[in-house]
């Protein structure tokens, strides 16, 4: 049981967990008016490209995949989110 | 094809079995199918955000009306389905598959509550008028979630092809294994975006 516990998996998911807490909960308290707020989406945006991030490099294992693939699943998130984030404050 | 070696079947590995480096995880056409995924799926987002810009007051109303909390809960079950799925791995690769098929078998459970608690987002929602043709924020609302939707359908299945293969086979095939984990994982990303674009952004 310790053993899965201290395993990195582990640690990553609990990580994962947490901030998928603590975005709700600034999408609770900061977005409750549900009125346009820069911060809420610039930090829940972020938080989730880590997350993607996090679920791509460790739980798929591509850290210890070949570089083409660690560039195209990084270079996916970072596209992505690049793009968000600008046709979100594009559109403001 | 690797294949684990024929091990203890009791016990608890001691350690994360990491697989080789320069080591693609699984069938490198699941690779290619799940990046066209990630691609197709990207255009679904950023069109989502172009058209949301064009009329933020209709997407943050619609937001209004979404099920925070379940969204949330959602996120972290599919979250734990995924480690479960890593360990079982990582058991497997240690040649010990009755710690691989335990882990497999909470996956599976945990994945299959992702349907059932969507349904219970889901069937209110659409009682109380906020169905697909109410405007285009619940167009694109039951269109991306019901297209994940179906992802995890077919997740489940191939979950259930992974624990058919560590159960029956005495040596597992180890590429089969992974194939299967890396299509869940994948569900899990498009989950992660989808969860902040939906319920969580301003």
């Amino acid at each position: 049981m310790t053993s899965l516990i201290r395993n990195p998996l582990t640690i990553v998911w609990a990580l994962l967990t947490t901030v998928t807490i603590v975005s709700s909960l600034i999408a609770l308290d900061g977005g409750a008016s549900h009125q346009i707020n820069t911060t809420v989406t610039t930090v829940v945006l972020l938080i989730a490209a880590v997350k993607a991030f996090l679920v791509i490099w460790h739980f798929m294992e591509v850290r210890r995949a070949p570089v083409w693939l660690k560039l195209t699943t990084s270079g996916w998130v970072l596209a992505l989110f690049a793009l968000l984030l600008g046709f979100y404050f594009a559109s403001l | 094809m690797t294949e684990v070696a024929q091990g203890s079947t009791t016990g608890v590995d001691e350690s994360p079995q990491p697989a080789a480096r320069g080591h693609v995880p699984g069938d490198s056409s699941m690779w290619f199918f799940v990046i066209g995924d990630l691609l197709i799926f990207g255009v679904y987002f950023v069109g989502y955000m172009y058209f949301r810009g064009q009329n933020h007051e209709l997407f943050l109303a619609g937001q209004a009306q979404l099920n925070l909390d379940i969204g949330a809960v959602n996120t972290v079950v599919l979250l734990t389905s995924s480690l479960f799925v890593a360990l079982g791995v990582a058991a497997a690769r240690a040649g010990n598959r009755a710690d691989a098929l335990r882990r497999f078998w909470i996956a599976l459970a945990f994945g299959a509550a992702f349907p059932l608690l969507k349904m219970f987002e889901w069937i209110p929602e659409i009682s109380r008028g906020l169905t697909p043709g109410k405007d285009l924020f619940f167009m694109y609302y039951y269109v991306m979630t019901g297209m994940h939707l179906c992802h995890v359908a077919l997740g489940l299945v191939i979950l259930c092809f992974v624990i058919r293969n560590v159960k029956v086979s005495q040596v597992p095939k180890i590429s089969l294994v992974e194939t299967g984990a890396t299509y869940w994982h994948m569900v899990d990303v498009l989950w992660l975006v989808l969860f902040a674009l939906l319920y969580l952004m301003r």
